[in-house]
């Protein structure tokens, strides 16, 4: 017997009957309920920014709102397919956030554009980074979780994705509780250090989803 | 009336339900298909060998992320590229780790040449003990006085693989020659 046949013998003597893991789509309405439920539950806690009715007659603010969400959706679609080896042949689905980043960014240009004069910003500043941050930490542990036990093969990817979806639903929970329209500042405090996250997820995604 | 042919997919859904005659069978096919793939990127047959069955254990630890539902051999070579990526990183790494800095060869060539206490003939003895392409460039520019680009043209080499070799040549020798 040769070398490669007692190694293909020695992995049949461990095999048995194996449960196939859930599908992406099962996966990924998992965490859009759970993520959902979290920010419902962190709102409950932090509570809903009283002009949000008024808010929510800004067709930008509401186009934010949808784009945060559609971000959240798509990062995390992207994950659940970054989870499986051969991102369970749908790669195209994997650039889906791509898209919604472009709109966002238009959106964002837009609500820029529109905020003249510039409404007064307020007077914290990084708190609302901190604050998004500690509200991503939970989203991001569950979703880094589930997805170790399944094998990523991009893992770089997966993390960063895992990052931007779980730092988007801090996003929106504190953008749906924190009473400011100055745009200037969420971009700054809110929306610019998606980019750190994200290369902090690209690290991430190396270190915790090896297998 | 004759039986469907046993295809990939079907063998990895029997293997799943823990028919061990079948997957002993799917991770036998799998092998055979992997191998020239892999023989086409890596030099070393051994390697080859080494690798396929790092692949194999990959998919037996990822076999449950595999439903049975899409084809089974774009799951298999998505595996056997990622752990394929993950040789190639470490080996590039390796080289690169163990590689001479061409600035370090310039400012020491000298120095090999001109500061020692040996003459050529006195060590021709161990310079013939060395790997075959290193004797000759010394020989060439020792004994025979060419430069190094003079020695790179002769031989078909380029003259900072001459002045490694060279300098790899010295390092040898000087080890041997301190003891």
């Amino acid at each position: 017997m040769d070398a490669m046949e007692k190694h293909i013998a020695s992995l049949v003597a461990d095999a048995g009957q194996v449960q196939s893991a859930s599908s992406p789509l099962r996966l990924w309405l998992k965490w859009m309920g759970v993520a959902v439920v979290y920010i419902v539950v962190s709102l409950l806690f932090l509570g809903v920014r009283p002009d949000l009715p008024a808010a929510l007659h800004n067709g930008l603010f509401v186009a934010e709102m949808l784009l945060l969400v559609a971000i959240v959706a798509t990062t995390a679609l992207s994950a659940t397919l970054l989870a499986f080896p051969d991102m369970y042949q749908h790669s195209r689905l994997v650039l889906a956030p791509i898209a919604m980043f472009v709109l966002f960014v238009a959106v964002i240009f837009l609500a820029w554009q529109a905020d003249n004069p510039p409404a007064p910003p307020p007077v914290h500043s990084f708190e609302c980074s901190l604050t998004i941050a500690v509200l991503a930490l939970l989203p991001a542990a569950w979703m880094f979780y589930s997805m170790r036990r399944l094998a990523s093969t991009h893992r770089r990817a997966a993390g960063a994705v895992v990052m931007l979806s779980a730092f988007s639903i801090g996003a929106i929970t504190l953008r749906l509780s924190e009473q400011t329209n100055s745009i200037m500042h969420v971009i700054e405090w809110h929306y610019l250090p998606m980019i750190a996250v994200a290369l902090l997820g690209v690290w991430l995604g190396k270190m915790l989803l090896k297998w | 009336m004759t039986e469907p042919p046993v295809t990939l997919e079907i063998l990895m859904q029997q293997a799943l339900a823990g028919d061990k005659r079948a997957y002993a069978e799917l991770l036998r096919e799998t092998a055979r298909f992997v191998r020239p793939y892999l023989a086409k990127r890596l030099s070393i047959p051994g390697d080859v060998d080494d690798l396929l069955q790092e692949i194999l254990v990959s998919i037996h630890k990822a076999r449950h992320t595999y439903d049975g539902k899409r084809p089974y051999k774009p799951w298999v070579f998505a595996i056997a590229h990622f752990r394929l990526q993950d040789y190639l990183r470490s080996y590039y790494a390796d080289q690169l780790r163990d590689a001479t800095e061409l600035s370090e060869v310039e400012n020491s060539l000298s120095e090999h040449v001109t500061n020692s206490d040996f003459t050529y003939e006195s060590i021709i003895g161990e310079v013939h003990q060395l790997p075959e392409k290193q004797a000759t460039i010394l020989e060439m520019m020792h004994q025979d006085g060419y430069t190094a680009k003079e020695v790179a043209a002769k031989i078909g080499m380029k003259e900072s693989a001459v002045k490694v070799a060279a300098y790899r040549a010295y390092r040898i020798l000087k080890e041997k020659l301190s003891r």
